[in-house]
């Protein structure tokens, strides 16, 4: 699975393999490299289990011990990282993530923890800098562009108070900023916003392809920009014509108003039904509709349960002030009691607005159409 | 003679202050030159305005970088970064809590941005001075005018061929607006001034800024009318903070201290004139000059009765209530007398003349020159201050400077 939001919530989740068309031939081969062999994948999570379990002077040592003999091992360099984070040596984490910027450039999971580690010394300049390499170098990485939202609204306040001369000592909290916790994780590593990941090993989930993501909401031309001297060419604000799931729709499943295919059997139009009661339960907050919408077959990702996935799902969607998810170009075919919704999905909650493609495959459960997989990407 | 006026002034009437400096490719200004800041932040609006807010944000980042105490830089700045997580509505669209903490502050700065804006969206006409400057001598190098309704203060060069706008700048006023009558009641007085002497900023407390271009309020005219206060200044802005609200001073007109500085090394002590007014009335220079045509008519024939000797007649062109440093007319008319025996009969010449007009409930001249008789090499630079009663100017002032 790897929804929009599951790919906020699985940090760590970036896979590459599946982007290489869009990346430096350089990345390419470090991937090849890193899935060469399994022995490797099987140090790193030998290493990740310690950092678990809190076990990090051992898990150090072992990194040690493994840097030793492949002193460039991206990986590993990445997971001390993360070690030297998690110990409190900042500034040693940072200098690891710097130096994996330098080296590995293409990579953008060490920009984005190096823009945490700023972020909590509250060099929010530096850390909004690391957080724009970290989308120069992978527009679609929704982890970085999430955190960089964080780390604009932290920035801005600051910006605020200085314009209104307060004492910016009480302001508002720091942001909590999501740390990816591997590079290419073979296991499905993910970051630790907010839920601890629990430390049981779980099957790698689908792997999860960037999503594209739209850029930033403009400043409309009646705000500030009433104002400026220039002639002002009205730009548009950005509003999507097509709704078929705004905030505040009705959380109940199929709503009336959906577009149906005129050549759809009923299987179809159920299917299709059920896609945009999902979208709209998202939409409204409605966690039992949405939660309701995943069958009993549905692997949630990474090692999580059902229980602790639905929880996490709880606390992501409850804590959004906003919603807006809007599908488009929903196309859906059926086979028996399986059926594939594909569709571009809009996304825009707090300060995220994420454009990706989605499939859901969905199984028939007695007259229930049932969310069984959740993947990004074609 | 009289004549040398405001002819040709050709004033530019171009879309920002800065741009109107040069009309070769200009040079980059350096960051700390005066204008710069309001420059950099008009450019923002601007890309903004353009719906360019990644490139507008760099711009503001930069910006605040250079000048963390510019609050409407950092007002704009943290609108842009908000705008990159959601649409802006407003200036200053920051969360009601934080508006709340200081609402009039929030309303201060969004006030500053407008009359900056306005003041650079509506130009004055091309050419077109501000209507009291009816003729200003050669002696005076520069003229500064401020337009209180626009919190806009503007510095002309006075060329040969006339006054030509070079700059102009936000500024602040007093807290209690304008039309100052009393001590302390933090009103900007109105009126035609001159800067009087330029404070050393080592001699003033932080506050003040990058110096201190004291003017000579109260005037004749405001001491006539009895009014009080004393240390009006053009001065600069404390460390913390790099512009200051529309209406925020004790009376002084404040300016940031780029601009201010730039002023201090561009001005005359004693010979440039400030005109503070409500709202400037930009007229052609030729407008202006035939404006001064009834009251150089005045001037010349007062100079043509000293002329003449006739002590009865030239005490005609002075108001009963004439007053001269503290003498009034009988007690002054010795001097006149004195004055008289020293030219005997010959003709008076009046060298670099300037006249500003300053027209409120009463229609005024302040009037300066060079008194010479034909002959003598030298003589008094005067000043006099004439009032029209019905069509007849009248001298209520005249001393030597």
């Amino acid at each position: 699975m790897g929804s929009l939001l599951h790919a906020q919530d699985c940090k760590g989740f970036m896979k590459h393999a599946r982007s290489t068309v869009f990346q430096p031939l350089r990345l390419l081969t470090l991937v090849a490299a890193m899935f060469a062999g399994n022995a490797f994948a099987d140090e790193y999570s030998d290493v990740s289990q310690l950092v678990r379990a809190g076990k990090l002077t051992e898990a150090l040592t072992k990194a040690d011990q493994y840097l030793a003999a492949k002193p460039k091992d991206p990986q590993m360099r990445f997971i001390k990282g993360v070690i030297q984070r998690d110990s409190g040596k900042t500034s040693e984490a940072i200098g690891t993530f710097t130096r994996l910027t330098e080296d590995y450039p293409e990579l953008p999971e060490p920009y984005n923890n190096l823009a945490v580690l700023y972020a909590g010394q509250s060099q929010y300049d530096k850390a909004r800098t690391a957080l724009e390499m970290a989308i120069r170098t992978n527009p679609s990485y929704a982890t970085a562009h999430e955190n960089l939202g964080d780390v604009y609204a932290k920035l801005a306040s600051q910006a605020y108070n200085k314009a209104l001369q307060l004492d910016n000592s009480n302001a508002a909290v720091a942001p909590k900023l999501a740390l990816i916790r591997e590079l290419f994780s073979a296991s499905g590593a993910k970051g630790q916003r907010p839920a601890p990941v629990p430390a049981a090993a779980a099957p790698a989930p689908a792997p999860l392809p960037p999503v594209a993501v739209k850029p930033p909401p403009t400043l409309p031309t009646q705000a500030v920009a009433k104002a400026p001297p220039a002639p002002v060419a009205a730009p548009a604000p950005v509003v999507a014509p097509t709704v078929t799931a705004p905030a505040a729709a009705a959380p109940t499943p199929a709503p009336a108003s959906a577009p149906v295919a005129p050549a759809a059997g009923n299987s179809t139009r159920e299917a299709e039904a059920a896609v945009k009661a999902w979208a709209n339960a998202w939409a409204a907050k409605d966690m039992k509709t949405y939660l309701a919408s995943y069958g009993k077959e549905f692997d949630p990702p990474g090692s999580m349960s059902r229980s602790q996935w639905e929880a996490e799902r709880r606390q992501r969607i409850g804590s959004k002030n906003n919603i807006s998810i809007k599908l488009e170009n929903v196309a859906v075919t059926v086979e028996g009691s399986k059926a594939t919704a594909r569709f571009r999905q809009d996304y825009k909650a707090s300060g995220l607005a994420v454009s990706s493609r989605k499939t859901l495959d969905l199984v028939k459960t007695g007259d229930r159409w049932q969310i069984v997989k959740e993947s990004t990407g074609n | 003679m009289l004549g040398m006026g405001l002819a040709h002034a050709a004033t530019k009437n171009l879309p920002t202050a800065k741009a109107s400096r040069a009309t070769a490719p200009a040079p980059v200004a350096p960051k700390d030159a005066d204008g710069v800041a309001e420059a950099r932040l008009i450019e923002i609006y601007t890309l903004i305005g353009k719906a360019q807010n990644r490139q507008a944000l760099v711009k503001a980042t930069s910006l605040v970088q250079d000048l963390p105490h510019f609050q409407l830089a950092q007002l704009v700045y943290g609108d842009l970064l908000t705008a990159q997580t959601r649409p802006i509505r407003t200036l200053g669209d920051m969360p009601d809590d934080l508006a709340r903490r200081a609402p009039s502050v929030l309303n201060e700065l969004r006030e500053e941005s407008h009359r900056r804006i306005k003041a650079l969206r509506e130009r004055p006409p091309a050419g077109a001075i501000p209507s009291q400057f009816l003729a200003l001598s050669q002696r005076s190098r520069h003229a500064i005018a401020v337009d209180a309704s626009r919190s806009r203060l503007y510095l002309f060069e006075n060329t040969a061929s006339g006054l030509n706008l070079v700059s102009d700048y936000y500024i602040s006023v007093g807290k209690a607006g304008i039309s100052k009558v009393t001590e302390g009641d933090q009103r900007t007085p109105l009126g035609v001034y001159y800067i009087t002497s330029n404070l050393d900023r080592k001699s003033l407390k932080d506050f003040y800024g990058s110096g201190a271009l004291p003017i000579n309020y109260p005037n004749i005219l405001d001491t006539r009318r009895g009014k009080t206060g004393s240390g009006i200044w053009l001065h600069g802005t404390p460390p913390n903070q790099f512009s200051r609200p529309p209406q925020a001073t004790d009376g002084c007109v404040v300016l940031a201290n780029p601009d201010l500085d730039h002023i201090i090394r561009t001005v005359e002590v004693q010979t440039t004139p400030v005109v503070i007014a409500n709202q400037l009335q930009w007229v052609a220079p030729h407008s202006a000059r035939s404006d001064g045509k009834s009251f150089e008519d005045a001037l010349m024939a007062w100079r043509n009765a000293k002329t003449s000797g006739n002590l009865d007649h030239i005490l005609s062109y002075y108001t009963p209530d004439f007053t001269s440093n503290g003498k009034t007319l009988a007690q002054w008319t010795p001097t006149l007398k004195t004055e008289l025996s020293k030219v005997q009969g010959r003709t008076i010449q009046l060298k670099d003349v300037s006249y500003l007009r300053w027209t409120d409930s009463t229609d005024t001249m302040v009037v300066t020159f060079g008194e010479v008789a034909e002959g003598f090499r030298t003589g008094w630079t005067k000043r006099q201050y004439w009032m029209r009663q019905g069509n007849q100017w009248k001298i209520f002032f005249e001393g030597t400077m």
